[in-house]
Formats: structure tokens, sequence, C-alpha cells
């Protein structure tokens, strides 16, 4: 698919990573870890909204 | 059941599962299976058969899966979806959405649930909010439409309540428990019955889910008058948005279609000139990336697309299977079936208020004509739902069997 316009919210993603880092101290564990739970669990946010739309 | 007898069970449906999964899959590669497979789309039929009120099946997805399974335990289906009815009203009463006339309560439980679509004035989106919509589809979604199509979620800046939260929190777990039912459901089907999921995931087309859930039918119609490129962009900004969904919820075998339920976007409700315009073009670039990852999609195309058969002919072969509604099931046939597998056709009509050698006769004429090479799944035209005869279903399934074989 041609490559779209760039937008705020990429899809799969409600609240992202570079955003929701930056409220955090450093991160003296495994931050890949941390990374990827956060995008795991806000991307049920994403097929939240999405589904309502499309599903119900 | 002794234990020996209920192993020999389970290899029995494992190997009629195995048997109806190639005959399904050989037919939606435009194939010939050894026999034409059978699909029904059934809905609230499933209810009429189990002995249950739309209201039931509606209301309680427990009861809509069961009687999905008793009615592909009954009849010789090769594939069926988990709940036809789809939309569970507990779910959507949860989230406190505003459009559904829900049966038992707002309609007869032996009615259907229903889409109420607001007035033009009273849209769930308004004609100026296209560049909110354009700049953040998701964002948008979230803060102004929810809201507005919700009794319960606040508006951004409103105070909050508890019914605000409530709506997410319930809704959230709700629509969780629902999805990993659809799971235990394919499994069930598969074990109990031998029978296969029919689809798997979900595709709108970005114009058509404009007029479906943003601004309404007549709010679009005014629309690609009034701010064509506004409605254009709109299209754009949706497509990878129900690219990602659509292949988030797809097969992960690649053996079954994603689901695409296309509503609005046809001749006569809008012109050619807008289909090549809008509907087109910000679809066929969807259909092709989903392909390019293995996938198929099953275009329901309720209505009559005859208008725009030669468009779906450019798509690649065996990329999508075509349902037949109202569209001739000769001329989509001639037109685009040596490029695409072709189910339904059968009339609703027919099949509600027909005699079973009616049914039998047009399920002859339509095996001879379209299923002659294979790549056709019979099927009724549009979901069947509780006005659907039984005596008529059954007569389709049992003569599909006798007759269908290659």
């Amino acid at each position: 698919m041609a490559k779209q316009k760039e937008q705020k919210r990429e899809p799969g993603v409600c609240i992202p990573w570079q955003e929701k880092v930056k409220e955090l101290p450093k991160i003296s564990g495994d931050e890949k870890l941390v990374r990827t739970v956060w995008e795991d669990i806000d991307a049920l946010g994403y097929v939240y909204i999405w589904q309502c739309l499309l599903s119900f | 059941m002794a234990e020996s007898s209920k192993v020999a069970q389970e290899r029995d449906m494992e190997k009629l599962y195995t048997q109806r999964l190639k005959r399904y899959v050989t037919a939606m590669q435009n194939e010939k299976p050894d026999m034409v497979p059978i699909r029904p789309f059934v809905a609230e039929f499933t209810a009429k058969y189990a002995g249950y009120t739309c209201q039931e099946v509606t209301h309680d997805f427990e009861k809509a899966f069961a009687a999905a399974r008793r009615c592909a335990a009954d009849f010789d289906w090769d594939a069926v979806v988990g709940n036809m009815v789809y939309v569970w009203t507990g779910l959507t009463q949860a989230i406190g959405m505003k459009y559904y006339a829900v049966p038992g309560i707002d309609i007869s439980p032996d009615t259907g649930f229903q889409y109420l679509e607001p007035s033009e004035q009273q849209a769930f989106m308004k004609p100026d909010e296209y560049d909110k919509l354009i700049e953040d589809p998701t964002g948008y979604l979230f803060n102004v439409w929810l809201p507005r199509i919700s009794t319960d979620v606040a508006a951004m800046g409103e105070p909050t309540s508890l019914r605000n939260n409530l709506s997410f929190l319930k809704g959230g777990m709700a629509m969780l428990n629902y999805f990993n039912g659809f799971g235990r459901q394919a499994q069930l089907l598969r074990t109990e019955s031998g029978t296969v999921s029919a689809i798997s995931g979900i595709l709108k087309a970005p114009f058509d889910i404009i007029a479906d859930k943003l601004r309404g039918y007549l709010g679009l119609v005014t629309d690609v008058m009034e701010r064509p490129e506004k409605v254009l962009a709109a299209c754009e900004a949706l497509m990878p948005h129900l690219t990602h969904v659509a292949l988030s919820g797809a097969d992960p075998d690649k053996n079954v279609p994603i689901g695409f339920w296309m509503h609005r976007g046809c001749v006569p409700f809008f012109s050619q000139e807008h289909f090549d315009k809008f509907y087109w073009p910000t679809l066929r670039p969807i259909i092709e990336e989903i392909w390019s990852h293995g996938h198929q999609v099953l275009f329901y195309a309720e209505g009559d697309w005859g208008a725009h058969l030669n468009a779906f002919a450019e798509l690649p072969d065996k990329s999508i299977v075509f349902h037949v509604d109202k569209t001739d099931i000769y001329e989509a046939h001639k037109a685009i079936g040596h490029k695409f597998c072709i189910s339904g056709g059968i009339p609703n009509f027919l099949l509600s208020y027909g005699k079973p050698e009616h049914v039998r006769e047009y399920c002859k004429k339509v095996i001879e004509t379209v299923a002659g090479d294979g790549g056709y799944i019979m099927d009724a035209s549009a979901i069947l739902q509780n006005d659907a005869n039984v005596e008529n279903i059954r007569a389709m399934t049992e003569f599909t069997r006798e007759y269908g074989i290659y």
C-alpha cells in the first residue's frame, strides 16, 4: 500500500511508547520489557475503539 | 460414553473437519473440490431452529454460540460463522451505544436487532470535523465519536462520572470475554460437529464506514458534493487503520478469509463517478495489501454490486471470494468467475416463502451454471434470519449434497 500521510497515532497505538517513556524515571532495569508490555496492553485500547467502530 | 468410543468419535470429527476444510478452501481457491461446499451465514435462523428468541441470542452470546453449534451438528454444512448474529447487545448496552434497537427492549423479542441511523443534523460526526478525523483517527474516535454514540461516556472537558468510568471498564472486559469466546466456539464447532469456522477478522471500506458510523448516509451524500477533497482525505486516513484491524484478526493459518461487509458504496446509493473517485481507490490498495500477506477477503456484497464487477476484476486472481446477494449471479460468474470463487445467490425470499421443490430447482440452476468448474460455495443471498423456513434450508442443504458432487 502506498505510504500514507503521517498521523499523530500509528495503527495499533493509542499512547506511543515515545510519549510514555518521557513520564518515567530513568529505567534501571530491562527497558525493552517495559516497552513491550506497554505496547501490548496499549494495543488492547486500540482494539477496543476500532472494534467499537467496525464490529458493534 | 466409554473412553474408546469417545476417542473414536473425536477421530471421526477431526476427519470430517479436515475433509470439510479442504473442500471449503479448495472452492475458495477457485478450484474444484470433491463436492460443492455449503457455508450458510445463519444468523437469527439459529435461534428459530434451536428454540430461542432473537432477544436470547442477541443478548446472551452463550445462547447464540449454542444455537450455532446445534445447527452445525444437525445440518451437513462445511462451515459456519461462530455467531453470525454477531452483535452482543449485553456488550453494546454496557458501553451505552445509542444506535441499536435491542430485541426485547426497543423492539419485539422476536425481531432481530436493528441499527438506528441518526438524522443528518444529529450525525455522530459533524461536517466541519473532517480535519480532526484526518489528523488523528484514533484520537477522534476516543475523544469525539465515542462520547456522542454513548449514553455514558463523558465528552472531553465535561465532568467524568461513575457511568463514564464503568463504560470503559465493563465494555473492555466484556469485549475481551466475548472475543475469547469465539476461540472456544471455533474449537467446539470443530470437535462437536467437524465444522469449520467460516471467516476470521473484519474489514469495512473507508467510504462505507464514514456513512455507517460517522456522517450517516445522507451526510456523506452531501459531503461528496460539498467537500469531496475532505471525504477522500478521510478515506485515505482510515485506510492504514482498517488494514491493520483486518490483518490483526486474520486467520494465522491463512485458510479462511477476512469478512468484508459491503454496504452503501455501490450504484445506486452513490454514482459510478463517486465509486470510482472515493470507494474503489481507497479500498483496492487495502485488498492488495491484505493479499500480499497471504489472506483472502470475502466480499459480502450486500445489495447489487453488478455495476462494479469490472473494478473487482482488477484484483489479483484468488485474492477475494465474491458473495452474491442481489447481484445477478450469472453475470457475476461471467465477469469474475474465472478469477474468483463465488458464493451465495439463493434468494432469501425463496428460502422464507417458497416451497422446498422450488428451492431445489433454484439450487440446481445455480449449481449447473455457476459451479460447473468448481469455485462456488452454496449459501443464501443474505444472512439467514428467523423468517427462513427450516424445511427450505434443509432442502438447500440436502439437494446440494445430492446434486453438487463433482
